[in-house]
């Protein structure tokens, strides 16, 4: 939060010398001001190595207006690891014990890794 | 049924037994399709069992004819079914497979979804996952699943039947209009046991000739695929019944 009402300090010092603050400005110093909230992101990897290639994605995001949203076929990220590259946080890896399987019936698509962002 | 002529070969069934549903576009009349447009969202159980339903849709020769070779002589026709219809936007509903399905090898019937009018993709079409009706599923433990490589959103034509075997994993996808969007879902069934009875150039059962991998699949759950296809395909010739 600090460096977010730093940021719009600096922002609007530079402004001034050319126009005033506006009621805008000031809705987005409110947005500054509010607790980071969580981003969530589910990524079903092919294996359980982050370079494996992903299969499914869900995103959790209480940032944005909750609305339908259409479906999609790209891939946020190719892997895990290009995730946490973006900024992203593991905050839980899959457990290979319970991806069992009997004979060759199983439930599940891919490995389940979720990871975070605070903004 | 003794007169529904099967249309599939053996490749058809060895596609369906890879990707679990046949995809007919457009097939059933604009002006039967119209006739859909009062039909009340719930059960419609007396729609389906109308003489016109019948004659128009269940035994329509392409769709019977799919419902022939895959669930044999004398399948039975559906006896009732559910009006799925949709107009204010909404997130969708989560993947699932119907009731207690997923597991096993046979194909006892087939889940049909007829779309009347033109599906696009802001009318939250229903959705499928290909290759998945033989994964045994808690609804409720993947409700967190959002997409999936390879999912396919049934945006087709007015007229379109889907058929599906049960266990299939679909969901009605995101809707982002206002636009009406039906889905009339009902089942033909199996009667009798299964033999390889569709439209076949050779009397000897041919080995299942495995299909691509498809999109989401894992390494191993290739391999796992390539044997639930062949006992599908091994179980629909009869072969171990």
């Amino acid at each position: 939060m600090k460096d977010a009402v730093e940021r719009w300090i600096d922002t609007q010092k530079k402004k001034l010398q050319k126009a005033p603050v506006t009621s805008e400005d000031l809705d987005a110093l409110r947005d500054c001001l509010q607790e980071p909230r969580q981003q969530v992101l589910y990524l079903y990897s092919k294996s359980t190595n982050m370079r494996s290639p992903i299969a499914s994605w869900s995103l959790c995001d209480p940032t944005k207006p909750q609305e339908p949203t259409l479906p999609s076929q790209e891939r946020p990220y190719a892997s895990v690891l290009e995730a946490m590259a973006d900024g992203w946080r593991v905050v839980q890896f899959p457990i290979s014990k319970l991806y069992r399987y009997e004979e060759v019936d199983n439930d599940y698509l891919g490995y389940e890794f979720v990871l975070e962002k605070w903004i | 049924m003794t007169d529904v002529k099967p249309t599939m070969t053996d490749s058809d069934v060895m596609d369906f037994v890879a990707q679990g549903y046949v995809l007919l576009e457009g097939i059933i009349g604009e002006d039967f399709n119209r006739q859909c447009d009062t039909l009340p969202p719930g059960n419609a159980n007396a729609f389906i069992t109308s003489d016109a339903f019948i004659e128009e849709v269940l035994l329509h020769s392409e769709l019977a004819g799919v419902a022939r070779s895959l669930l044999g002589e004398n399948f039975r026709l559906p006896n009732g079914g559910h009006h799925h219809f949709y107009e204010a936007p909404h997130f969708g509903q989560t993947w699932h497979s119907d009731g207690l399905s997923g597991s096993g090898y046979d194909v006892t019937n087939l889940q049909c979804y007829y779309f009347p009018h033109a599906v696009e993709i802001e009318d939250g079409p229903t959705m499928i996952l290909p290759g998945s009706h033989c994964r045994a599923v808690d609804r409720e433990a993947i409700a967190h699943y959002g997409d999936v490589l390879g999912q396919v959103s049934l945006t087709v034509p007015a007229g379109s039947v889907a058929l599906t075997r049960y266990g299939i994993w679909h969901k009605a996808g995101p809707k982002t209009n206002n636009k009406k969007r039906s889905m009339i879902k009902f089942s033909y069934y199996r009667t009798s046991p299964p033999v390889r009875d569709w439209k076949i150039d050779a009397t000897e059962m041919p080995a299942y000739q495995n299909r691509a991998r498809l999109p989401y699949v894992t390494e191993v759950e290739s391999y796992r695929d390539r044997v639930r296809r062949e006992r599908t395909w091994d179980w629909l010739c009869g072969a171990n019944t």
